[in-house]
Parts: C-alpha cells; structure tokens; sequence
C-alpha cells in the first residue's frame, strides 16, 4: 500500500514532539520567546474570545434597537459596548452579525479554509474547520445542522454566509422562550448560545 | 491551557505570520502571512489534504516556510523531533526579546486590516445579476471553486476597497484593491438536483472574481 495512506501508531507523539521542536528552535534563533507562545494564549483565554460574543448577544437579546444596529453596523455596535481592545483587532477587522428569527435561520462557513471572528468567539471549534464540515454546509446546511441537534424546520429558510473574503461573520441565535424581564447577566446565563 | 498540539502550532502561525524581523537577523528579513500558511495547505496532494487534520496541515506549512526562508533547516528540526520524541519532558529554551511578544499582542489588538484608502469605481450594484469567472488560479485563490461560472445576485457592496496578503497573479487580486461584494447564489443552480431546498448561499467575493451576467452571456 501506498505509504500516503498509512498512518503512524503513534501520530499524536510524533506531530506534538514536531511543534515542541519547532518552537525550541524558533525560541534559539529569536524569532519567538520563551514566553510568547504563553503571551497569545493568555490572550485567547482573556480578552479575544466567546466571553465577548456572549455580551454582544445579551446586550441584543434584551436591547432589539441594539440589535438592528448590530446588523445595520457591526463594529460600530460593538464599540457601544466597551468589550476591551481587541475587538476590531486581529481577524475581526470587518466584522458582520446576521440574525436568527421565526422564519430564517442562519450558518457561517469557510469553504476556503476557517475564516472566524475572533475578537466575539475566539478559535473556532474542529468541526468548523474540517473539510468535510465545510463542503457539505454548503449544500446540505439543514441536514448538518440536524446532525449538530439543531433541527430546523423545513418553512424555515437557512441562509449560508461563505468567509470568502474580509468579513468575519457571526450569527445573532434567538433570543430563548421564558427570558422576558431577564437582566443582561440572567441571560448571560442562558446556554442558547450556539445557533 | 495546558501546551497541547493545538495551542503550540496556533500560537507559533500567528507568530509567524506577525513575522517583522528576528531579534538577530541571520537571514533576509521575510514577511509571512496568512495567504502563506493557505498556500501550504492548498497545494498539498489531495489525499493528504483529507489525511492530515487541520493542525497537522499547519505544522506542514508553518515549518515549510521557515525551511524555505531558511530560518531552520529540515535536518535540525528532524534532529530536534526526535529529541523531543523520545523526551517528551525535555524543557523548552526560556529567553529572547520582550519586544517580539510585544509585536504580536499588538498584531493582535490592531489586526491586519485590508482595505485600503484609495478610490475606486464600483461597477455593479446591489440586485444586480453577476456571472464568476473561471480564473486561472494557480498557488492561491479566495474564489471557491464551486461557484465558478455560476451566476448570482448582489446583495451588498462593501464600501472601501480591499487587497489581500498577497497577489495571487492571474487569479486576480492583492496587487491593488478593489471592491468586494457579497452574492447571494441559489443552490439548485449551484449543484442541480442535488442541493436542499429552501436556503440561500452567499460568498464575498472580490471584483477580479466577478463580470455582469449580461457581459457573461455576450461572451
């Protein structure tokens, strides 16, 4: 057989010893610290991350003239918000929010690679970034998303947004049944995060 | 976050690609981005593209650079993965200049934005039904493949104008900007008989990538 298609026993421990030599080597030759590679996580686990999109969907949930100016102009109403730096920093430059409502229903994909606004989620998640994922979201939307338990109904049109290009996109889930008169922090609490 | 796979190659991609120069430059200063990283990965044997996940694709490409701008060499890494291979506990080298961590937190504060302040004509407009070319993308394209040829309808033009990381060569864009729009496509265009009903495919695509249906037709 074709050793392309063989796979290593011991893959994992081969490909983590690869990074930690990678990144010993860059250390040596001073093109990264001994520090950086903590400096950027601390950076995704603080100030760039789904914390922050969960405050931009409370502030919406509870605030429907916020709403529309996220949707008229995200980063714009992001801005209202005072999140910290960063959210119109890196691969959140041109951000764009799109909602979801009785009769629409929409899904972010990038076919191209795994384009993801990451000033309001953070890193995307594995599957947003497997091939497989991203090939068939863009025909099959309503069957993948049955299969993520987001059963949408058939009268309800699916809108896909494909990352193509400079715009990050993200999705304004609904608001949950039973959350009138919810605080901003009640909502936070809300698991309907995931549209 | 404990220092897996993913953490490690994630961290050192935005490194590179935040590249300026080393803190003792042994080589011709480079500068790597983003389009770097895809180009790696979109010029990978098909098989491998499926076989290699995303963060092994990564590795790939982010050591692939640095061996061929010659920051590393393949036989040191070999040498050092094999070291670390057979002492997972072998320590890390601590030092280096602050002033590089600096850099890439502030890479990642003020982002890479590409749009650009120049003017341009904005030939189509927001209804307008728009054919994708078929370009002659070689080592880099943000046009996905599937809508070539096909035809759809503006639904935004983004103000501004917009370059990308770097010019993609006949394919079309990154030399200078230019506007880029988001069109809406109709699946069962996109691939008849065989898309689900009810759902809208949008993609934002650069002008290079666009002609009016009409011209389309003409032609």
């Amino acid at each position: 057989m074709d050793d392309r298609f063989r796979y290593d026993a011991d893959r994992e421990a081969r490909s983590a010893a690869r990074v930690r030599a990678l990144e010993a080597l860059l250390i040596q030759k001073g093109i990264i610290t001994g520090k950086t590679v903590d400096t950027v996580v601390d950076f995704f686990e603080t100030k760039m991350g789904p914390f922050n999109g969960a405050k931009v969907v409370a502030r919406a949930w509870g605030d429907p003239y916020f709403k529309g100016r996220l949707v008229e102009d995200t980063p714009k109403a992001i801005a209202e918000l005072s999140l910290g730096e960063g959210m119109a920093g890196a691969e959140g430059e041109h951000m764009r929010a799109v909602a979801n409502g009785p009769e629409v229903h929409n899904l972010i994909i990038c076919t191209l690679c795994s384009c993801y606004p990451w000033p309001v989620l953070g890193q995307p998640p594995y599957w947003y970034k497997d091939p497989t994922f991203r090939s068939r979201a863009a025909r099959e939307p309503r069957a993948v998303l049955a299969e993520f338990g987001g059963d949408v109904p058939a009268p309800v049109e699916i809108k896909v947004w494909d990352s193509s290009a400079q715009i990050r996109w993200f999705v304004v889930p609904q608001r949950p049944a039973g959350t009138d008169g919810f605080t901003e922090s009640a909502m936070l609490r809300q698991d309907h995060g995931a549209g | 976050m404990p220092p897996t796979l993913r953490g490690c190659l994630f961290v050192i991609g935005l490194v590179w690609k935040n590249l300026r120069r080393p803190a003792r430059p042994l080589v011709e200063i480079s500068h790597g981005t983003w389009a770097d990283l895809r180009k790696g990965a979109e010029s990978l044997n098909p098989f491998d593209y499926f076989k290699y996940r995303y963060y092994e694709k990564w590795l790939g490409g982010i050591s692939g650079y640095f061996i061929a701008k010659g920051y590393i060499t393949e036989a040191e890494l070999d040498a050092l993965t094999a070291e670390y291979y057979n002492d997972p506990g072998k320590p890390l080298p601590q030092s280096g200049d602050p002033t590089i961590d600096e850099r890439v937190v502030q890479y990642l504060i003020e982002g890479d934005s590409p749009k650009r302040d120049v003017g341009v004509r904005y030939d189509l407009a927001i209804g307008d039904p728009v054919t994708v070319k078929n370009v002659p993308s070689v080592e880099h394209t943000r046009l996905p493949g599937f809508l070539s040829n096909k035809t759809g309808v503006v639904e935004t033009v983004y103000s501004g104008a917009y370059t990308y990381l770097c010019d993609t060569g006949a394919d079309g864009i990154g030399a200078a900007a230019m506007p880029v729009h988001c069109v809406a496509f109709d699946p069962q265009e996109l691939w008849p008989g065989n898309a689900e009903p009810n759902f809208i495919l949008y993609a934002d695509l650069y002008a290079a990538y666009l002609q009016p249906a009409a011209a389309a037709k003409a032609a």
